[in-house]
Formats: structure tokens, C-alpha cells, sequence
């Protein structure tokens, strides 16, 4: 009896592993073959493609062409500009959201909740939404096709502010008094003890303000587009376009502009997932 | 704003009578700097843009080149406009099937990848590597995906079927734009639920396996109930955001064949830009503003009505 229901058991581990193993497989294959596809040349791109072979996932003969010519070409300045345009972002997206949740969760002020609620309520209206009449507003501030115009709606971000605040929260309240007394302001208690506690909430926070702004695709299309302001995603869009499709480039660009993010959350992943779960039991 | 600032510490009696005027002065000063950038962010980023959304949808050009009140005569356009109303009618359609089968399929995923089972940890990471992939990356790779030539329809060939339009195909095309934002979203709202799952204590299924519970028993008697605050808060953020969906509409299908994937975000971008119609435009920005709205407060009296 025992020994049935331990080998019952067993079997459902068994069978628990391989459900468990399928469902990766099946969520990995898409990228796997883009990566493959990547390496494969373009003149026999949809030969491999169109008979499904191990060759559909694995090219016979790999070439790095299509990645030496996306770093010659156009389309690598673009995958600069979006790195320059994301790391602006967290840079100064964490300088504002770090001093607006230091003084909403340590500065004892009236109306404190009421500011923290208003900042909460208004970031939950997603962005998309109204980036259409914000686009109009910045052209006419002349920021089309300027850096300036595709950072700024990436530095406004009420989820980083959220997740410092809960952070700066759970610091104890002794530290604030301590460096009272040693005649701290609040910004240096902000920048002399707070800030230096503060790494693990900074890369959550950080992480959320860059994948924002890298993953952004309307605002850009709307903002930026002329060839010095073109970020990688538009650049990818546009590659599909014409009729003489390049699809090596296309799949080593998606790869690159995929990669960058997915080698943060993977370094990152106990952060990313920490702030996840602050965010849904809010 | 500064008049209507008053630092509490300082406003005390006793702390007023040990503090100095110019260190309540420098207390003000530092609330003003720390606080005011993400004000002005706000102001511009969010409540202007809204601003102009209401003010524009209500006016429209005259002849004469300038443009002149006009009241509720946009919306009352669009509401009469056969394409606005499909739009609506593809959005609520889309939204209807997308938003269930994702929370359903993530909930699976979610209860499956917290089970200890053999190299769950890798498994569960392979579902969670597409959501690094951009809106307009997963778009261009599953176009390839869907194309006449591509790997959808080599996969249906291996397996003896025959060519399929998807995308080309009005009645495959939203099905299609499901697909590839599931394969995108499914990881990400199965990390929520599995943060849920980890925080429900161990010992309600200890108990429950004493009881000699079956395993779907503990997930419908421990789990479920217990999920009830993630559950919703990823079904509302799932609604939102499937709401805003764009890249893969405008790249791959320009909202067609027959509208059939003209769903209210590329609505409103048509509108504005290919047709140049902005006060319409911007009175479906302003619908979609409210409609988001009402669901983030549903979100909020879900999330109250436990406590």
C-alpha cells in the first residue's frame, strides 16, 4: 500500500517534469529559432525556414554577417541611441523618483498622503494613453526629433517612485533621529544615509525606468523619427517596410534589441521579481 | 506651493521653541526641491496632455482657419462613425478573450512551476525570457513567423496540413496578434502569481494534504482563495495594458484585412495621423483615459473588499 502510493507519487513528479520541461521548450523555440536565424545567410534564409528540419533551428553554416552588418550599418547608431536614451533615463529618472519618495515616506509633512496618492493615481493612467496630445504639446515646445523629447516621458515614472518609498518605508526611524542629531538636513540625510543603504531599491527602480524607455515603440514613432533620432525598435519597424527585405539584419537586430534587457533581468532577476511582487500587493 | 507647505516637526510647539527660523526655512526648502521635479513631471507629462485631450476634443477648425468651440460634437461624430464603432466593438472582443485566457493560462503556469517538480527553476525561466523581448521585436520575428513562406505554415506542412493566411486572414488575424502578445505576456503575469503562490503559508497545505486533499482540491480549497488579491490586480494591469496595445497591429496588419484587427489604439493613431482628424482623435484619447479609469478604480474596490 505504502509502495503504491510512493511509486504514485514518483509518477507524478515524472510527469510533472516533463509538463513543466514541454511548456519551457514551447515558450523558448520562437527565440531559439531567431537566434538561429540570425546566424543563418540571408541566401538561405527561407530554404531552412520553409522545410522544418534541426536545420529550421540550428543553420548548417553559421555566419555573424548579418551582426557585422548591422554594426556597420545605420541600424547600429539606432541601437546606440536607444542605449543612450534608456541610461539617461535611469540616471536622471532615479535623481527625481529617489528625492520625491525620500521626502513622501521620511519627511513628516501635511497633505504628505494626499501628494503620494495624487502621484500614484495619475501614473496609473498608462502612458500610451495620452502620448498622443503629449506629442503635440512637446512639438510645439520645438522637442520633435530631439533627445530631450524622447527621454523626458521615460524620467516621470510612478512605479519607481512606489517602490523607493516602499523601500525608504521600512528603514528604521532611529537612523532619521541619529543623524538629526549630528545636524544632518534632509538631503543630507537623504544622500549620507539613506542613499547608501538604498543599491537593492535603486536597481529595482532602475530596472523599471529602463525597460519603460527600451521597450517604448509609439513615442518614439511619434517624437523621433528623422534618421539622427531614430531609436532601434522604430528602426526594426521600418526594416520590414520596403519590398527587398534584409531578414538577417532584421533578426540580428531583434536579437541585440532583445538581448540588452534580457541580460539585466537575468542579472538582475531577484530584484526584478521583488519589485513584481511589491507592485501586485500593493 | 510653498505657502501651503508646513513641515509638521517644525510646526510643533516644542520643536518651534528649540528650532531656529532659518532651519524650518531650510526644511521647507528641501521638501520643495525634493518634491517639485516629480510634480512638474507630473503636471507635464500626465495632467496637461490630458488637458489638451478634453480642450481639443471639443473644438474644431473653422473654415476661416481658426477653430471654434464646438461642445460634445466630436464625440457625437465618432459615435456615428461605422469605423469607431467596430474599433470598439474589435477592442471589446479582443479584450473578452485575451485577458481570460491569459490569466487562466498564467495561473496554470504559475501553480505548475510551484510545485518542486525536477528543474522547475530552468523551465520557468525559459517561460519567463520572452517578456525581455520589445513590443516591436516580438512583432517583426512572429511577422516571419505568420509569412506565407514562414515558419507557421512549415510547421502546419510537417504535420500534413495546409497553408493557413493568418495575418492575411480576417478570420485569423486577431487570433494571430493574440498569440504573439501571449507569448510576451503569459511569463510576466505568471511572476505575479507566483509571488502570490510563495507568500501563501505552508502550513494551509500541510494541513490540507492531512486531510487527505487531491491535489486540485488544494488548489481550489488553499490556493485559489488565497491568490484572490494578485488574481486581481493581474487581471486588472492585463485589462490596461491590453487596452494599449499597438506595435504588433501597426506592423503587421495596419488594422486589417477588413478591420478585423483595428482594435482602439491604432484607431486613435489613424485618426490623428493618416486621416489628420485630431479632435476625434482626441476624443478617443479621452474615452480611453476614462475607460482606464473606471477599470483602475474596479481594481481598487477589488482590492478594498477583502480587508
Amino acid at each position: 500500500m505504502a509502495t503504491a502510493h510512493a511509486s504514485s507519487r514518483r509518477r507524478n513528479r515524472v510527469l510533472g517534469g516533463v509538463v513543466s520541461a514541454a511548456v519551457g521548450v514551447v515558450f523558448l523555440l520562437p527565440l531559439l529559432w531567431a537566434v538561429g536565424s540570425s546566424l543563418r545567410p540571408n541566401s538561405t534564409m527561407f530554404d531552412d525556414i520553409a522545410r522544418i528540419s534541426w536545420r529550421t533551428l540550428l543553420p548548417t553554416s553559421t555566419t555573424v554577417e548579418n551582426y557585422v552588418h548591422l554594426v556597420r550599418g545605420s541600424f547600429g547608431l539606432t541601437i546606440l541611441n536607444s542605449v543612450l536614451v534608456a541610461a539617461v533615463t535611469v540616471v536622471a529618472g532615479l535623481a527625481v523618483s529617489v528625492a520625491a519618495a525620500f521626502a513622501l515616506a521620511v519627511i513628516p509633512f501635511r497633505g504628505s498622503g494626499l501628494v503620494f496618492g495624487a502621484v500614484v493615481i495619475s501614473f496609473l493612467v498608462p502612458f500610451d494613453a495620452i502620448a498622443i496630445p503629449l506629442s503635440a504639446l512637446l512639438r510645439d515646445w520645438g522637442l520633435d526629433n530631439s533627445f530631450l523629447g524622447l527621454i523626458l516621458p521615460g524620467i516621470g515614472n510612478g512605479l519607481a517612485v512606489f517602490l523607493l518609498r516602499q523601500f525608504f518605508l521600512a528603514v528604521p526611524r532611529d537612523l532619521v533621529d541619529a543623524g538629526r542629531v549630528d545636524g544632518l538636513g534632509w538631503w543630507g540625510l537623504l544622500l549620507r544615509v539613506y542613499l547608501p543603504l538604498s543599491g537593492p531599491a535603486l536597481v529595482g527602480a532602475g530596472l523599471t525606468l529602463f525597460l519603460f524607455q527600451w521597450q517604448a515603440y509609439l513615442w518614439p514613432l511619434l517624437i523621433g523619427t528623422d534618421d539622427r533620432h531614430l531609436l532601434g525598435p522604430v528602426a526594426l519597424a521600418e526594416l520590414t517596410a520596403p519590398h527587398n527585405v534584409d531578414y538577417g539584419q532584421i533578426f540580428a537586430g531583434g536579437i541585440v534589441l532583445t538581448a540588452v534587457p534580457l541580460v539585466l533581468i537575468l542579472r538582475f532577476q531577484r530584484r526584478f521579481v521583488q519589485s513584481i511582487s511589491t507592485t501586485g500587493l500593493k | 506651493m510653498t505657502a501651503s507647505v508646513k513641515v509638521d516637526g517644525a510646526a510643533s510647539p516644542a520643536a518651534s521653541r528649540t528650532r531656529p527660523g532659518w532651519r524650518r526655512r531650510g526644511e521647507v526648502a528641501a521638501l520643495v526641491t525634493m518634491l517639485g521635479p516629480m510634480l512638474v513631471f507630473l503636471l507635464v507629462l500626465r495632467l496637461a496632455p490630458t488637458g489638451i485631450a478634453v480642450v481639443d476634443s471639443l473644438r474644431r477648425d473653422t473654415l476661416l482657419g481658426g477653430d471654434q468651440f464646438v461642445g460634445l460634437r466630436n464625440y457625437a461624430t465618432i459615435f456615428t462613425d461605422p469605423t469607431f464603432q467596430h474599433a470598439v466593438a474589435t477592442t471589446l472582443v479582443f479584450s473578452l478573450v485575451i485577458n481570460p485566457l491569459q490569466v487562466v493560462v498564467s495561473l496554470a503556469l504559475a501553480n505548475l512551476y510551484t510545485r518542486g517538480f525536477p528543474g522547475t527553476g530552468l523551465w520557468r525561466t525559459l517561460v519567463v525570457l520572452p517578456i525581455a523581448v520589445p513590443p516591436a521585436v516580438s512583432a517583426t520575428f512572429w511577422g516571419v513567423i505568420y509569412r506565407p513562406d514562414g515558419l507557421g505554415n512549415a510547421l502546419l506542412h510537417s504535420v500534413g496540413l495546409g497553408s493557413q493566411g493568418f495575418v492575411t486572414d480576417s478570420h485569423q488575424a486577431l487570433a494571430c496578434v493574440i498569440l504573439l502578445l501571449s507569448w510576451v505576456g503569459v511569463g510576466y503575469w505568471m511572476l505575479f502569481l507566483i509571488a502570490g503562490i510563495n507568500d501563501i503559508p505552508r502550513s494551509l497545505y500541510e494541513a490540507a494534504e492531512i486531510d487527505g486533499a487531491s491535489a486540485w482540491r488544494r488548489f481550489a480549497h488553499v490556493t485559489l482563495p488565497m491568490l484572490r488579491r494578485p488574481l486581481a490586480f493581474v487581471l486588472v494591469a492585463d485589462t490596461v495594458s491590453n487596452f494599449l496595445v499597438f506595435a504588433p497591429v501597426q506592423q503587421l496588419t495596419n488594422g486589417g484585412p477588413n478591420q478585423s484587427t483595428n482594435l482602439i489604439m491604432f484607431d486613435i493613431y489613424t485618426r490623428a495621423y493618416t486621416y489628420g482628424d485630431q479632435p476625434a482623435a482626441q476624443a478617443e484619447v479621452v474615452l480611453l483615459v476614462l475607460l482606464v479609469l473606471v477599470v483602475v478604480a474596479i481594481q481598487f474596490r477589488l482590492l478594498r473588499a477583502k480587508d
